[in-house]
Formats: C-alpha cells, sequence, structure tokens
C-alpha cells in the first residue's frame, strides 16, 4: 500500500542530525535522517541497539532537541518552537510508549491514563468515557485503581499502551513496546495495537526488534550508519 | 552529602558552643574564687557579709587562733575603661602565708612597709598591668560606688605557674586598711578565713569557735559560697543547655532525612548488589559506614564552628550573668576535653542513630531493578492507623509526667521531647487529612497540577512527613520561645508599671543591675529629701542575709505609702499585711523566694542578725520579676531594730504635681556636683533600662532560635530536594506526556508550599503547647514566676508565613534543576 502522494505527509522529518558531546570527543549519532509518514500509517523502524532509534523518536516527539535539521507536522516546524510549546504541542497531539513503561509509580492505573489530557486542564466526561473504554480494551477495567507495581510487565505495557491511544493523538510513537516482555505477553500486546491502530487507522512509528511487529507495518525503515533507509519486508525478515 | 555533614555539623556546633560558654563562666567563676577563697577551710561572716574587725584580732589574740586570715574583698570599676571591673582583694600580708601561695610573692619582692603604711598602695600582676597600660609606681584610678580614688602600684607580681597566672589575672591586691577605705568599710571586714585542722578534731574545733564568736557572726564552709553562686546560675545554664539539645534533635532529623534520602537514591544499585550476591550485612555495614564519613566530616566541621561561636556565646552568657546574679569577668574560654568528647559522642552518635532505620532499609532492598515505592508508600499507609496511636501514646506519657507532682526541670524538658515527637508521629496521618481537604482548593486555584501537587504530598508520604514534621517541630520552638519571651516581657511590663510609681530614681552605680546593695552618702539622702518640687522621698537599703541558712537579698523598704502601691500580693490578706509589716517582725516574700524554699504565709524565718538569730513570721508573697533568686522585703523600722546599719541603697522621689521631672533632675544633679557620682532616672527611662536588661537576657535564648530555625531550614532543603530528585524520572515521564517546564514550577511550588503551610498550620498547636509548658511548667520550675501568657496572632501569622517561605526557598533549586533537566537523560536511565 503506498502512500497517497498527493496528500500532504503528516510527518516530514528533513536532514536531522543528534550530535552527542561526550567530554571532548563527539558522537554523531544520526546523520541526515530524512523521511515522510503519512496519516493511518504504521511504520516500523528496525536498527541495531545504539544506532539511535530512541533518540530519534525522542527528537520527533521534541523531548530531545536535534542538532540541525528539521522536523514538520502537517506544516507546523517542531524545530522552531519553544521547550514550552513543544511540551503543549506533544501533549495534544503525540502519544508515547516506552519499552520500560514508564508508568508513574505513585498514581493509579487510571490517573496515570488520565495524565496528558488532565494536564491540557481540559479533562471531559466524554474523555474520560473514552479512556475507560480503552482500559476495557487493553482488558485492565478493573484495574484501574491499582497502583502500577502491581501489575505484570505486560499488564502495565498495555496501560502505556492505553495512555497514549486515550486522548486520540495524531502520532503515536513507540520505543520497543514489547522489549521487556515475554514471547506470549508481546503477542497479547500486539494483538491490541493491531485492533486499536491499524484497524482504526491510526497513525504509530514503532521502534523494534521484534519481527513479529513487521507483518502489521505499512512501511519498513531502518536506521544504519546514522542515515533512515527504507526497506522491503523481505530484506528486513533477511537481516 | 553535603547537606548532612552541614547538618551534622550544626547540631554539633551549637551544644560544643554552649557547653563552652558555660564552662567558661563556670570556670571564671571558679577561678575568681579561688583567687579570694586560697586554702581556707571556714570562714566566719558576719550577718550582712560585713563582720566587725575585732572579732579577727580576739580570735588571735583571746582564743589564740594561729591560722587566720583577714579578707576584704569586692569589685571596683576603672574610668579609664569603661567596662572593665577589677577584682580587689584586702589582705593582711603577715597573716596570709598558709593561705595564697600567690600572695607570698607580696611578702618577698615588696616593701612591705609601704604596701602596709596607710598611704594607698596596691599589687598587680604583670600581666594585668601591661592590660591595663600600667607600670610599677604609677597610680590607678579606680571607682567605686560612684567615689573615684587612686592606688599607686608599687609592684608588679611574676606569675610563677600557668595556673597562678590566671588565678591572679585581673586581680588587684591591697592591704586591709587600704581595702577599708577603698570600700567605706572602717573597721570592718568581709570575713575572716581559717585553716581548721583534720576532719575529726574539727567538730570540736568548731565547737568552741562557736562559743567562742559574738552574737551576728558564724562560721560557715569555704564551700558554701562558690555552691550559692552555683545554686544561682543552675537554672539559668540549664535552659541553655536544653536549647542546645532541642538543636541537635531537629539536627538528628536532618540526618535521618539525609541518610533515608542517600539510601533511596540507590536502592536500584544496591538491588543489582544484591543480586550479584553482597549479603545484607555488608549492605548494612556500607550504609553505616557511609554513616559514620557524614558523622566524623560533620562533627569535626561542627567542633570548629562551635568553639567560634562558643566565643560569641560567652560574650553573651557573662552578660546576662553579670546583669542578673553577679559580677563576672571571662579572661580565657575554657575548652575542656570533656565538652569536646561530648560533641564528638553526640555528633557521631547521633548521626549513627539515625543511619540505623535507612540502613536497615536498604538491606531489605528488592533484588531487582525496579525502583518500588508505590509498596513502601502503601505500607506506609497500612501504618497510620499504628502511627496515629503511638503519638497518643506518647502525649498521654508526656501528660502524666508533666501532672506528676515534683518540680524536676530535666523530667519536663523530657515530657516537652515526648510531646514533639507525638506531634511528628501525628504528622502523617495529619498530612493526608489536610491534603485531601487542600485537593480541591488547589485544584481550583491551579487546575490538575494543584490537586497533582497535593495529592503528591500523600503518594510520598513517607518523605513528605519527615520534612512537615522537622519544619514544625522548628517552627513550633520558636513559637513556643517567642510566646514565652513575648508573655515574660509583658508580664514584666505590666509589673513594672505597676511597682515603679516614683517619678525619680536615685542610686550609687552598682556592679549587678538587679542587685543594687551600693550605699549612698548620707548627706545625699538629706539633700534629696529637701529638695524642692519634691513631695515624697522613699528609701530602699539591699542587703545580702542568711536567711534559713542560706544567703539571701534582703530588700528595706523605708515607711510610707509607696509600700502598699507598689507591691502586689500574690498570697496573704492586703488589709492588715501592711500594718503589721510596719510594726512587728513580719516580712515578706518574692513569689520566686517562695518558690523555691517552700516558704509561704504563716511560715517562720531564721535570719541572723546584728543581735543574733532572729525568727520572722512570713506575712505575705508578692510578685516579684526583679531577680529569679528571690528576696525577702523587710519594713526600715524592723531592719533598724535588728541590724546595725543605716546606710540606703537608693532613693525614690515624687515630684509634686505639674513639676517637669527633667527639670527637677537637672537641679538635683547641680545640688550633687561633686559629691558622690550617682545615676539618676526618670521612671521612663528606669523603666527602658529594665526591659533593657531583659531582652538582654534572652538574646541567648534568641541566638539559639535563629540556630534551630536554620537547622531546620537546612533540614527541609535536604527533605524536598530528596523528595523531587527522587521523582526525577516520574517528572520526566510527566514531561514527556506533556507537563511544560512551568507546570513542573508550578508542581514543585505547589506542593512545597502547601507543606511549608500545613507545617505551619501544624506547629501553631504544638507551638502552643511547647509556651504553655516554657511558661507554666519549666519556668514556674526553674524560677518560679507566674507569668500571663500572652499570645498575639502576628507571632502565629509570622510562623505560618516563616513555615511558607522556608518551604518555598527550599523548592526553588529542586524546581530549578526539575525544569532545566533534559527528561531524555531521566528517561536513559534505566
Ligand atoms: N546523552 C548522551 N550522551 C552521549 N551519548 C549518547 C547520549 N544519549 C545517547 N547516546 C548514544 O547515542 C547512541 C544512540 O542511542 P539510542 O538510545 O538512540 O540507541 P537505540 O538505537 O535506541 O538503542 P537500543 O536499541 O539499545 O535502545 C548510543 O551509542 C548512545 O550511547
Ligand atoms: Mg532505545
Amino acid at each position: 500500500m503506498l502512500p497517497d502522494s498527493k496528500h500532504e505527509p503528516l510527518l516530514k522529518v528533513v536532514n536531522l542530525t543528534k550530535t552527542y558531546l561526550e567530554g571532548e570527543s563527539e558522537r554523531h549519532v544520526l546523520r541526515g535522517v530524512q523521511f515522510e509518514i503519512y496519516k493511518g500509517e504504521l511504520i516500523v523502524m528496525l536498527g541495531r541497539s545504539g544506532s539511535g532509534k530512541s533518540t530519534l523518536l525522542n527528537l520527533i516527539s521534541g523531548i530531545d532537541v536535534a542538532s540541525s535539521g528539521e522536523v514538520f507536522f502537517g506544516n507546523r516546524n517542531l524545530t522552531a518552537l519553544s521547550e514550552n510549546e513543544r511540551t503543549l504541542f506533544r501533549r495534544e497531539s503525540i502519544g508515547i510508549i516506552f519499552q520500560s513503561f514508564n508508568l508513574i509509580p505513585t498514581l493509579t492505573v487510571a490517573e496515570n491514563m488520565l495524565l496528558p489530557m488532565e494536564l491540557t486542564g481540559r479533562l471531559s466526561t466524554a474523555q474520560q468515557a473514552r479512556a475507560l473504554e480503552v482500559l476495557e480494551e487493553v482488558g485492565l477495567k478493573d484495574r484501574s485503581d491499582s497502583y502500577p507495581d502491581r501489575l505484570s510487565g505486560g499488564e502495565q505495557q498495555r496501560v502505556a499502551l492505553a495512555r497514549a491511544l486515550a486522548h486520540e493523538p495524531l502520532l503515536i510513537l513507540a520505543d520497543e513496546p514489547t522489549g521487556n516482555l515475554d514471547f506470549k505477553t508481546a503477542g497479547q500486546v500486539m494483538d491490541i495495537l493491531q485492533r486499536l491502530v491499524h484497524d482504526e487507522k491510526r497513525t504509530m512509528l514503532i521502534a523494534t526488534h521484534d519481527r513479529d511487529i513487521l507483518n502489521l507495518a505499512d512501511r519498513i525503515f531502518s536506521l544504519q550508519e546514522g542515515q533512515l533507509v527504507e526497506v522491503t519486508l523481505d530484506t528486513a525478515m533477511g537481516v | 552529602m553535603f547537606l548532612s555533614v552541614l547538618g551534622v555539623a550544626l547540631g554539633v556546633a551549637v551544644v560544643v558552643a554552649i557547653d563552652l560558654a558555660n564552662t567558661s563562666a563556670t570556670e571564671a567563676f571558679r577561678l575568681s574564687s579561688e583567687a579570694v577563697t586560697g586554702r581556707a577551710t571556714h570562714h566566719i561572716v558576719g550577718s550582712r557579709e560585713l563582720l566587725d574587725e575585732r572579732v579577727y584580732l580576739d580570735l588571735r589574740l583571746e582564743a589564740g587562733i594561729k591560722d587566720a586570715a583577714p579578707v576584704i574583698d569586692g569589685f571596683v570599676s576603672i574610668p579609664s575603661n569603661p567596662g572593665r571591673m577589677l577584682q580587689v582583694l584586702g589582705i593582711d600580708p603577715l597573716a596570709e602565708g598558709p593561705f595564697r601561695s600567690f600572695t607570698g610573692g607580696v611578702g618577698s619582692g615588696l616593701d612591705l612597709g609601704r604596701f602596709i603604711s596607710s598611704e594607698q598602695t596596691g599589687v598587680l600582676s604583670a600581666l594585668t598591668a601591661q592590660n591595663l597600660n600600667i607600670e610599677a609606681g604609677d597610680s590607678l584610678k579606680v571607682r567605686f560606688e560612684g567615689q573615684e580614688q587612686s592606688i599607686t602600684i608599687i609592684s608588679l607580681l611574676e606569675a610563677e605557674s600557668e595556673q597562678s597566672a590566671r588565678v591572679l589575672d585581673n586581680l588587684l591586691i591591697v592591704d586591709i586598711s587600704t581595702a577599708q577605705a577603698l570600700f567605706g568599710m572602717a573597721g570592718q571586714l568581709s570575713r575572716i578565713e581559717l585553716i581548721l585542722s583534720e576532719e575529726s578534731e574539727q567538730s570540736a574545733q568548731i565547737a568552741a569557735l562557736n562559743e567562742f564568736l559574738p552574737v551576728g557572726a558564724v562560721l560557715e564552709r569555704s564551700t558554701t559560697k562558690s555552691e550559692t553562686m552555683a545554686q544561682m546560675t543552675r537554672a539559668f545554664s540549664l535552659n541553655l543547655v536544653a536549647l542546645s539539645l532541642l538543636a541537635l534533635v531537629v539536627g538528628m532529623f536532618l540526618i535521618y532525612n539525609t541518610m533515608t534520602f542517600s539510601v533511596v537514591q540507590r536502592r536500584p544499585t544496591i538491588g543489582r548488589l544484591r543480586a550479584l550476591g553482597v549479603t545484607q550485612k555488608e549492605i548494612f555495614s556500607l550504609v553505616m559506614g557511609e554513616a559514620l564519613l557524614i558523622g566524623v566530616l560533620g562533627t569535626g566541621i561542627g567542633l570548629l564552628a562551635g568553639i567560634a561561636l562558643g566565643q560569641g556565646l560567652v560574650h553573651l552568657v557573662t552578660q546576662s550573668i553579670n546583669d542578673l546574679y553577679y559580677v563576672l569577668r571571662v579572661r580565657t574560654w575554657d575548652l575542656s576535653y570533656w565538652s569536646l568528647a561530648k560533641g564528638v559522642g553526640l555528633g557521631v552518635g547521633a548521626t549513627l542513630l539515625a543511619a540505623i532505620a535507612p540502613a536497615r532499609e536498604a538491606t531489605s532492598a528488592p533484588i531487582s531493578t525496579v525502583l518500588q515505592r508505590s509498596t513502601e508508600e502503601s505500607r506506609v499507609r497500612e501504618g497510620l492507623p499504628r502511627l496515629a496511636l503511638a503519638s497518643l501514646g506518647l502525649a498521654v506519657t508526656a501528660i502524666l509526667l508533666l501532672v506528676l507532682p515534683g518540680n524536676s526541670i530535666a523530667i519536663s524538658y523530657l515530657a516537652l521531647l515526648l510531646l514533639i515527637l507525638a506531634f511528628a508521629t501525628a504528622t502523617p496521618s495529619m498530612v493526608v487529612g489536610m491534603a485531601r481537604l487542600a485537593r480541591p482548593l488547589m485544584s481550583a486555584v491551579g487546575g490538575v497540577v494543584g490537586r497533582m501537587a497535593a495529592q503528591g504530598t500523600i503518594t510520598a508520604l513517607s518523605r513528605t512527613s519527615i520534612a512537615i514534621a522537622s519544619l514544625m517541630i522548628a517552627i513550633s520552638a520558636t513559637i513556643g520561645v517567642g510566646v514565652m519571651v513575648n508573655s515574660f516581657r509583658s508580664t514584666v511590663e505590666v509589673w513594672l508599671e505597676y511597682t515603679l510609681r516614683a517619678d525619680i530614681y536615685v542610686s550609687p552605680p552598682g556592679l549587678v543591675f538587679r542587685r543594687n546593695d551600693a550605699t549612698l552618702l548620707p548627706e545625699i539622702e538629706a539633700i534629696l529629701r529637701s529638695q524642692d518640687g519634691v513631695v515624697g522621698a522613699y528609701s530602699v537599703r539591699t542587703a545580702s542575709v542568711k536567711a534559713n541558712n542560706e544567703r539571701a537579698d534582703l530588700v528595706v523598704v523605708g515607711p510610707g505609702p509607696q509600700r502598699k502601691e507598689g507591691t502586689r500580693l500574690k498570697e496573704g490578706d492586703p488589709d492588715r499585711v501592711w500594718d503589721r509589716f510596719g510594726a512587728e517582725t513580719t516580712v515578706l516574700v518574692s513569689e520566686p523566694y517562695s518558690f523555691r524554699n517552700d516558704i509561704h504565709v504563716g511560715d517562720t524565718i531564721t535570719m541572723g542578725t546584728d543581735q543574733g538569730e532572729q525568727a520572722f513570721l512570713v506575712g505575705a508573697v508578692y510578685y516579684d520579676y526583679g531577680s529569679d533568686l528571690g528576696a525577702i522585703m523587710m519594713s526600715r523600722n524592723t531592719y533598724e531594730m535588728y541590724f546595725m546599719d543605716r546606710g540606703v541603697s537608693g532613693i525614690s522621689l515624687y515630684a509634686a504635681p505639674g513639676q517637669d521631672v527633667d527639670a527637677l533632675i537637672e537641679s538635683i544633679r547641680g545640688r550633687l556636683a561633686g559629691k558622690q557620682e550617682v545615676n539618676m532616672r526618670s521612671n521612663r527611662s528606669l523603666r527602658e533600662a529594665s526591659l533593657d536588661v531583659f531582652d538582654r537576657t534572652f538574646t541567648v535564648t534568641i541566638v539559639l532560635r535563629l540556630l534551630a530555625v536554620f537547622v531546620a531550614f537546612i533540614g527541609v532543603l535536604s527533605a524536598l530536594m530528596a523528595l523531587q530528585l527522587e521523582r526525577a524520572r516520574e517528572l520526566s515521564v510527566m514531561r514527556a506526556n506533556g507537563l511544560t517546564p512551568r507546570q513542573v514550577w508550578k508542581y514543585v511550588t505547589m506542593q512545597t508550599g502547601l507543606m511549608g503551610f500545613m507545617a505551619g498550620l501544624m506547629s501553631i498547636p504544638l507551638g502552643l503547647t511547647l509556651a504553655y509548658i516554657l511558661i507554666h511548667v519549666i519556668n514556674k520550675r526553674s524560677f518560679g514566676w507566674t507569668l500571663q501568657i500572652d499570645i498575639t496572632p502576628a507571632i502565629l501569622g509570622q510562623a505560618v508565613i516563616l513555615a511558607v517561605l522556608a518551604a518555598l526557598l527550599a523548592g526553588i533549586y529542586p524546581a530549578w534543576k526539575m525544569s532545566r533537566s533534559n527528561p531524555a537523560n531521566a528517561l536513559r536511565d534505566e
């Protein structure tokens, strides 16, 4: 399935570089990354450990700032925004799932889920109901008052998933969402991804080693030597 | 780490400083009394610390006692060095031999003839002379009771040892006749010193002496004098020590806090170490080892700081003792090994003690890499009822200790400490309750961030409640001490208003503000009484007497209506007591005297008078805040019946209606010119001077209170930093989920502000309870004063504001750090 070229891309990354300074020496992690994502796509990004996948995701979400290059969201240039504006943009438009769950240990499951919406200060009852629905869909409705450390790893990741989806963001970024899970639990999470994201045509960028996810992907990118290249499913499976 | 070292250092510094100040004052006193006591075992004194010199002659000539020496001692001021006091010791160089080794030198290298001659001559130590810029042969101007005289220094003494140098320092040695002229004591001595033989034979000798002594003269053991002096300042020093311990308690909280922080921060690391096979025991000793390091470092810094601070405090403490009790000049500050050891013990001991709980917490770190704070938090919350119960138990024990009959100050302080602990253990429950109440409000003000800030105080209860508790303790200490000092001050103000009714007060300059027993020249009394514009003149005489075998201050009041008007009775019938007071052997005692000696209306006091021992009936107990030692009030008639003394120490004058008081003072001053220098104070200026002394007395208290607040501030700072830094990751996740840097500020500020507010609120009941105990129990048990509690809303308001400000200030650094940090870093930090 090829993107509709007439449509404007949802996300456009232009010549993005990231260089870390470590004492005297420089580490060039990203050296001119360039790609576009269209609405409704599910993109999988492959890459060896240390290739810069998390770095790239952090730059897109505005958690970190690029050394050079631009990130366009629609026609908004994220790299030109201030820290504050980036944050406001992130909480409106981006859902994030981390490898290590990243639930807030001192908030309950429900509180964790509602956090991004609460932060906007405009939590409507409709949104709240919607959030509960999502929680039900990930099968954890009865755990809404539990604290994260009472949940298994898979359950925690399902909550993180629900959190990233609940406020219906334009783009979902997932950094190895199944990386910390065993085969079976990873399967459950994949099922949910399939249902909630792919079937409902949500836009998502997943960084992963998990080849099972490749089957869901609309397109596959590989991050090598600081550059992002598109690969076919076959090459990807062969890698 | 830095903060914990600072915390230990502050705690140790305060304790060592107070100790240093106290021991220096005690040691200075011991040296000055040793200078005048020497090796005497006993001495003979008169009824008013004066003794006829004939007693001495009789003793030597008729009773044939050889080891006896006459002594006159006192203090003079030196006009050329304002504020400097010189201790004068009048001796008979021929009788001195066995008594004081250092005066031996007086006999050898000295022109004995000149020393004894009618010329006013004296001897100083070389060191003191150098200090005063004087050489042998110069004459030294000294002043006593407003009269100036000069003494020719005929030679300088070189001290033979360190010890005798210290004893000799600040001492002017003169011949008995010179001292008599100097102090206006013609024909009299301060006392006769004796060396009695072995213990076993003493009782026979004492019996023989008592037989021999004339009426009014009493034989005493030589230690009694210094014991009395030590007794005088006992309560004063004890209160200082208690304050320093309070600082240490707050310091311990601080150490506990920081140790917990350092453990929590490294829980994941410790978990990994455990996974790698490090045993619980090894973890425990690891943490304790670190605590030891902190303790040793902090103690070292604290000792140095304490010594520096102590030197400042020595001045404050000496100042108060000089104002209130007796003349004291601290020459050296004394650093005893004992107080150093105490500082080390407290510093290192307290640190280790405070580290035990965190170290045990560390050993129970789960063997994994996941931070499991919420498990711990729910454990804390499950423990709330038990904590509340413990708090109740502590409070009940404290109250039982307080109502327990008895006057033990130590037990009162213990009760105070238990009450503080009771409030501290109640803190978590209170925080939960208050946070729930605050949540809707904070939510209304600050939206979701406000609500999260309120909720955050509950979710990290184990941390927040410690920070809140330590802030609460410090603030309540300021309330308690503040209300106490305020109540004290306003009670004294009211009392001064009531007592000081005359328009002008005239007295010779004395050495101790509150115990002026100097004597006005008789001609001056006559001048004052005949002054135009004066409609009433009433005399006061202050003397030191022996009552029920202890030294006591006697206040003798002349006849007149001012007695009744200026005295408020606590016990006794005001309608009848004044008639009896003027006519019979009835005396009044002040409230502290009544308290100290458990003497009440209807009891009798046996006083040593110039007519021998005489029993006096206590007719009433009156309020008096002038002296914590207490005083006995006697009418002039009665006094003149039993004592030979006719002098007066002061006269109060009532001006004619419409008379300008300042003009009156000027005109009196003119008439007195060239006679005797006197202090003349208008009613207002005496009142102000009294309050000045009062304020000076409490300077130490206020300085310590500030220190306690400072220690607490450091504590809160470290607790809040621990809390916020521990949340770095959590905040980063929130940042990733859309929390803006501004919201981070808002979150941290609202949270710390709320915590400060909670601490401020809780400190009010605790502070008032502390004030109540300080005023009604501890002050009562230390000094015996009845004080009216005076609570101003301002003090309470200030406390809350102080708490909020301290918390907000302490929140700035963490907030700044959190808002600046790159969330990507914290997120990577797995
Ligand atoms: N703050 C930093 N300072 C220096 N180097 C950094 C910093 N952050 C990341 N790096 C380096 O950048 C490179 C890319 O890191 P990144 O976390 O993006 O890799 P990744 O592809 O996500 O790896 P993994 O699959 O293991 O998660 C790594 O070599 C890492 O060491
Ligand atoms: Mg990564």
